[in-house]
């Protein structure tokens, strides 16, 4: 579903070049919901922009069922997110002057459905994260986990096969944390392949695969049978480079 | 389809720029509107035709110092070499030049006595050379003789049997049977009377700003006097050639004068229109700069909403907008904007041209004028929002992501 290879993202700076991304390899199956952690300035969002379509690539290639992503248009990898990726952020990224209705409905319309099927979807979508009888309401009139719950909506509403979350825990309390996060959950068991870039190591760890990203570098961490729960993991390395990192940065 | 219902709902919660800008759209359109329709009525009365070649017609003034001066002998000798002169077509002297600014009025009347109704029409005192050297139409009627030509010496108050009167005055005489007008007697001073041997198509007044600018009327005197005005029509093409050869003919020619005001009449019609013009122009300014300040306003408010709502845009670009989209999205707010503009700067301009009809009698407002302001305010309201929204439209998807 998800495929790169030898990725990597170069940011220039005046002279300065800055690698957030190092020969990155990656696949992401259908169905899979993996968490990516990593410091602060580590490359995280760098990769998750990739991922999502939301920037291109320096150098490597990247496959999103099949297709080369670096090779699109900017109009088409437009569509290419409109129509196969769902975002949640961090901030939750929801419009402040459009109603719970109309902040769903944005990504229905640059899809191209009729008025009748973004009602539908709409409404199937907020009552699923229990917000249909507040869909005239404004996002400051919800508290944050309302807010996250509606970005999760907005997410799903084009039925995307691949959900991308930001952080989506990063701005509630715990309480609101693990109720997105089963949301979360329900939604990869319903068949939404899931990439999550979190600082929580207790929500990271849910997830079905786990990746570490330091300098760039990429590592897969295999949670061991039956140590799951003391936390103990064992560092699958993804790529050389990054396995040392990894392993350092777990205290392995 | 177009996210107008999305955007209107929007713009209803952030309506303090949008509303100061569509009142300024507005304003323009209202005073873009009205100074048009000024300009337009001020360039359809500068667009009157005088009813004269002007294009070949020149004129200047003929001052006597000497005493005992042979005025006629002299008036004749002068009209007869400027006749000669090869090029001039014709030349008469004439009492009053048509767009001047000054000149004759006398009210002729239809029935003889004192409190009957008169005519207000403009004078010009020529020979049987006037209506050629004019070029006016003579379109009933028939031109002065050589013997119908009488001296008027300055103190006299007489008038000549014959009249020719222009189609206006004809009509103002004689309302919608302005033809029945040749050969009628009408009075003038009163008692005297004079008969319409003549009608001709049109021949302004000297005043440009008279309601009744088209009346005028030919009267077959030459001037015994000091002053005397010499009008002469040219060949086509040959006047400024022959102004100062006629000057230099006459100023040679007899030394007890002076010969000076040597002037065109299209300059006379420059001279006449002149704060038409400038009124023009000062409009011209207004509307321009008046839509100036609506485009850079729109372009201002575009770019400080555009700035606040980065992670917006960025965020509708990652969830699909193409970057035609979020152009379409900033180029149809405006278009909202502009219509509850153009909506209020309907009714304003409405409201200003009722006020502008009955202050200064002015004809309405046509609904082309108004429906072109509109198409106008519209184009500039887009075109000022388009480099805005390119800008927006370069908002990189990954600004979702980050801090901003």
């Amino acid at each position: 579903m998800l495929k790169m290879k030898q990725l990597g993202k170069v940011f220039h700076t005046g002279e300065v070049s800055t690698h957030a991304l190092r020969e990155v390899d990656l696949h992401v199956k259908e169905g899979d919901f993996v968490s990516v952690t990593g410091p602060s300035g580590s490359g995280k969002t760098t990769f998750l922009n990739i991922a999502g379509l939301l920037e291109v690539a320096s150098s490597g290639e990247f496959l999103l069922d099949g297709d080369n992503v670096n090779l699109l248009s900017d109009s088409q990898r437009s569509k290419m997110r409109n129509q196969k990726i769902g975002f949640i952020f961090q901030g939750f990224n929801l419009i402040p002057e459009l109603n719970l209705f109309d902040n769903v409905d944005v990504p229905l319309r640059y899809r191209g459905f009729d008025a009748k099927e973004r009602k539908r979807r709409i409404e199937q979508q907020l009552e699923l994260v229990g917000l249909a009888s507040r869909m005239k309401h404004l996002p400051s009139q919800l508290s944050g986990g309302q807010q996250q719950r509606v970005a999760i909506a907005r997410a799903l509403a084009t039925s995307p096969r691949f959900l991308l979350a930001d952080e989506p825990t990063g701005n509630l309390d715990s309480q609101m944390a693990q109720s997105v996060m089963a949301l979360l959950e329900d939604i990869n068991r319903q068949g939404t392949t899931i990439i999550m870039v979190t600082h929580d190591h207790g929500l990271a760890q849910r997830a079905k695969r786990q990746i570490f990203i330091k300098d760039g570098r990429v590592s897969e961490l295999t949670a061991v049978e039956g140590l799951h729960s003391a936390g103990l993991e064992r560092v699958t390395p993804l790529h050389t480079h990054g396995s040392a990192d990894a392993a350092r940065q777990l205290g392995v | 389809m177009f996210e107008l219902g999305p955007i209107f709902r929007a713009l209803l919660r952030q309506k303090v720029g949008a509303v100061l800008i569509a009142l300024q759209i507005a304003l323009t359109l209202s005073i873009m509107v009205n100074a048009i329709f000024m300009m337009q009525n001020r360039s359809t009365l500068m667009a009157r035709p005088s009813g004269l070649d002007e294009a070949n017609l020149f004129y200047l003034s003929n001052t006597v110092f000497a005493q005992n001066y042979p005025h006629q002998a002299a008036l004749e000798d002068d009209l007869r070499l400027i006749r000669s002169i090869p090029g001039v077509v014709d030349a008469t002297q004439i009492n009053a030049i048509p767009l001047s600014g000054g000149g004759w009025s006398m009210s002729l009347q239809k029935k003889a006595g004192e409190g009957e109704d008169g005519t207000g029409v403009a004078v010009y005192m020529v020979d049987e050379h006037g209506i050629n050297t004019l070029g006016v139409e003579l379109i009933q009627g028939e031109n002065f003789q050589n013997t119908d030509i009488r001296w008027r010496a300055a103190s006299a108050v007489d008038w000549p049997e014959r009249t020719i009167i222009s189609q206006a005055m004809a009509e103002a005489l004689f309302p919608g049977n302005w033809q029945s007008a040749l050969g009628q007697t009408v009075y003038i001073n009163n008692n005297e009377p004079m008969q319409i041997t003549g009608i001709i198509k049109t021949l302004q007044a000297p005043w440009n700003g008279w309601d009744g600018v088209e009346r005028s009327m030919l009267v077959p005197y030459q001037l015994e006097g000091r002053n005397n005005r010499y009008m002469i029509r040219t060949e086509p093409g040959r006047r400024d050639e022959l102004m100062p050869i006629v000057e230099k003919a006459l100023a040679e020619s007899d030394k007890n004068r002076i010969i000076r005001g040597v002037t065109s009449l299209e300059e006379t019609r420059a001279d006449s229109y002149r704060s038409h013009n400038a009124l023009n122009r000062i409009l011209l300014l207004v509307i321009v700069v008046l839509t100036l300040i609506t485009a850079f306003g729109i372009v201002g408010l575009a770019m400080f909403s555009i700035n606040r709502r980065k992670r917006q845009i960025g965020t509708r670009r990652a969830l699909g907008a193409t970057q035609l989209q979020v152009m379409r999205y900033f180029m149809l707010e405006n278009l909202l904007i502009t219509s509850l503009g153009v909506l209020i700067g309907v009714a304003a301009a409405i409201g200003l041209n009722i006020w502008l009809v009955s202050q200064f009698e002015l004809k309405p407002l046509e609904p082309m004028l108004l429906l072109t302001g509109v198409v106008v305010l519209y184009l500039v309201g887009q075109l000022a929002v388009l480099y805005p929204a390119r800008k927006a439209a370069a908002i990189a998807p990954a600004t979702a992501t980050r801090s901003v």
